[in-house]
């Protein structure tokens, strides 16, 4: 008998009383969304900036960013290696998450799967009318299976491994922008 | 081996340090606290997120198997272990045909169960934990002494004091943003070099297909992205009904666990990237034992957020070293004794059955209750130690004979007055750290008999 049978064989001898699948998990989102997003932004360590046009957004990236490069692209590449030196990378947020920072990203807004993290610093491009409440109404949002590979990033990386103490760039990106377009 | 309480005697030698471990968990359950009274729904949220493990621990195998058919279409390969040996010849095997040397694991409780990087070590096969506080600990030959925060028995002194060995940082360097960032150079150059990503599971899917890895530092994504394979080993009790049901449990998790709104990276992992290999292997190792023992088998809704060791008086001053088990504290103590009874058989004791445990678990497991009810069964079991055997069966024939009781308290009173040494001394047990309480002039039932005639 191969372990798959052994294990499904053990399990199914137990008998445990039946229970119903709870029902979807509805709560209230008639809160002040923006609001709470950039406080929540405020408390994981994201910085953010408010703009009106893409013109404003590259000025106040200029002055975060003075002589480096930014990278942004979505082309697909093979190697994730290749994006080893990007200091600066720019990417688009499919939503915001107001309760506690996240921000929806997939695959499809980066040219590899590492782009998130193995840069130095990250820069998210989101609109201020994509924000959701909490992670119940995040979920109803994400089509299933719509993506190979997303996530929900809140903040920059971070650790407090050593005697608690916090520290902001652990393996992932050192800083995270938010740059919210009204 | 050391019991619970012959460790927990040496960890609290060092009183500062005690004191330090004990005031700074606090703290994280504090910051628990915090974030779950700014959840208005948090009871709502916790009784939901343990019926929907009821709900999977009662139809434990089809969602195991509805999980396996869709992460096949995605073009995963699921593999299936029944113990630990299973799952290590398993990642062996994928290591070997793909000659990699070294291995590159984020944070995954189960390989420390398994205890998997010894033995691919000892097969040639280099393994770098590169969660920061894991990486520590395995610098220095040490286990994780708590689920989520490592290397939280070190102080800053001893991480320096590490890294100077290993990572030749300054000698007398302790300053954590400074280690920190030695550390993920040192990582850095792990995570582009491996060709093999081993990760844990957070939830995994059924519906779906899909796994969940949650970190802070983005260890886990470094490592899986960049590597030609990943393997994903996940406990068969991770499994989800609905990809919903993510916005419960993340939303109980990093809150319950350190205070966070979330962790900082909730990965989705739905389908190998082009060119890349995705495994996953659904450990037993046990589990389906406790799944049939009625008493114990809410112990597998847990999602190892550590909430209880952080609020446990007794972790908080004996370290997690003490528990001797991958997984230490409260949880640890009830998930051990179905590992081995008669080598863990200190662990459902080593607890005051306050409770607080149960109080604050995310998932409403009845911890203290499965402590007591291990204790039981241990002592039935016959394993508990002679001395204790032999006290409580003293005890038991005493409470059953009144006139005894009494006259032995009588006796007790005297002797503790005339001579407090024969009890204030070091073979009592109870005497250590504590003084003797005053002896009373008369037992409650004489002062009953004299004040209400």
């Amino acid at each position: 008998m191969s372990s798959r049978e052994e294990i499904l064989k053990a399990i199914n001898a137990v008998t445990v009383e039946k229970k119903d699948l709870p029902s979807s998990y509805l709560l209230d989102s008639d809160s002040d969304v923006y609001a709470t997003f950039l406080n929540s932004l405020k408390i994981v360590g994201a910085h953010f900036v408010e703009v009106k046009s893409i013109e404003a957004a590259n000025e106040a990236l200029d002055e975060l960013f003075p002589q480096i490069t930014r990278f942004q692209s979505i082309e697909i590449i093979d190697d994730g290696l290749d994006l080893a030196e990007v200091e600066v990378l720019e990417m688009h947020g499919v939503f915001g998450v107001a309760e506690n920072g996240a921000i929806w990203l997939t695959e499809a807004e980066v040219p590899h799967r590492v782009a998130p993290f193995i840069c130095q610093h990250l820069v998210i491009h989101l609109k201020a009318d994509s924000l959701v409440a909490h992670l119940h109404d995040a979920y109803l949002k994400i089509e299933k299976a719509s993506t190979g590979f997303g996530l929900f990033l809140s903040g920059p990386s971070k650790t407090a491994d050593i005697e608690q103490s916090l520290v902001i760039g652990a393996h992932g990106a050192r800083s995270l922008v938010v740059i919210i377009h009204q | 081996m050391l019991s619970h309480s012959e460790a927990s005697e040496k960890f609290i030698a060092d009183e500062e340090r005690t004191n330090w471990h004990d005031e700074t968990l606090w703290f994280v359950r504090s910051k628990r606290d915090k974030a779950s009274k700014n959840v208005e729904d948090w009871e709502r949220l916790r009784d939901q997120a343990s019926a929907i493990k009821d709900y999977t621990l009662a139809n434990l195998g089809e969602l195991l198997l509805q999980f396996e058919s869709h992460a096949q279409s995605n073009g995963i390969e699921v593999h299936w272990a029944k113990d630990a040996a299973e799952l290590n010849h398993i990642v062996l095997h994928i290591a070997q045909e793909q000659q990699v040397q070294t291995i590159v694991k984020s944070k995954s409780m189960l390989t420390e169960e398994c205890h998997l990087n010894d033995f691919l070590i000892k097969n040639g096969i280099d393994v770098v934990d590169t969660d920061l506080g894991e990486r520590i600990v395995q610098f220095r030959n040490e286990a994780p002494s708590h689920i989520v925060l490592p290397a939280i028995h070190l102080k800053k002194e001893d991480v320096g004091e590490t890294f100077h060995q290993h990572l030749g940082t300054p000698k007398g360097n302790k300053d954590p943003q400074f280690l920190t960032e030695a550390a993920r150079q040192h990582l850095r150059e792990k995570f582009l070099a491996s060709k093999l990503a081993i990760t844990g599971v957070n939830f995994a899917i059924a519906e779906t297909g899909e796994f969940v890895v949650c970190t802070n530092e983005g260890n886990a994504d470094m490592g899986a992205h960049l590597a030609d394979v990943h393997i994903a080993c996940m406990g068969i009790e991770k499994v989800i009904p609905r990809k919903e049901d993510l916005g419960v449990f993340l939303r109980l998790l990093a809150r319950s666990a350190t205070g966070q709104l979330i962790t900082t990276y909730s990965s989705h992992f739905v389908k190998p990237r082009k060119g890349q290999k995705m495994h996953i292997i659904m450990l037993d190792n046990g589990r389906t034992r406790q799944l049939a023992q009625d008493e114990f088998r809410n112990s597998l809704k847990c999602i190892r957020c550590a909430a209880c060791f952080n609020t446990c008086p007794v972790y908080r001053r004996s370290g997690g070293h003490s528990y001797h088990q991958p997984v230490a504290g409260p949880i640890g103590s009830i998930l051990a004794p179905n590992f081995d009874k008669k080598s863990n058989v200190d662990l459902p004791f080593a607890s005051t059955l306050c409770g607080s445990c149960s109080n604050v678990c995310p998932v409403k497991i009845n911890i203290h209750e499965q402590l007591w009810f291990w204790r039981q069964d241990l002592m039935k079991a016959g394993l508990a130690p002679l001395g204790k055997k032999i006290g409580m069966n003293g005890m038991a024939w005493v409470l059953a004979h009144p006139g005894v009781y009494q006259f032995m308290g009588k006796c007790l009173r005297l002797v503790m007055k005339v001579f407090p040494g024969a009890v204030s001394n070091g073979l009592n047990p109870w005497f250590k750290q504590r003084e003797m309480p005053e002896v009373p002039k008369q037992s409650f039932q004489e002062w009953v008999k004299t004040n209400r005639k």
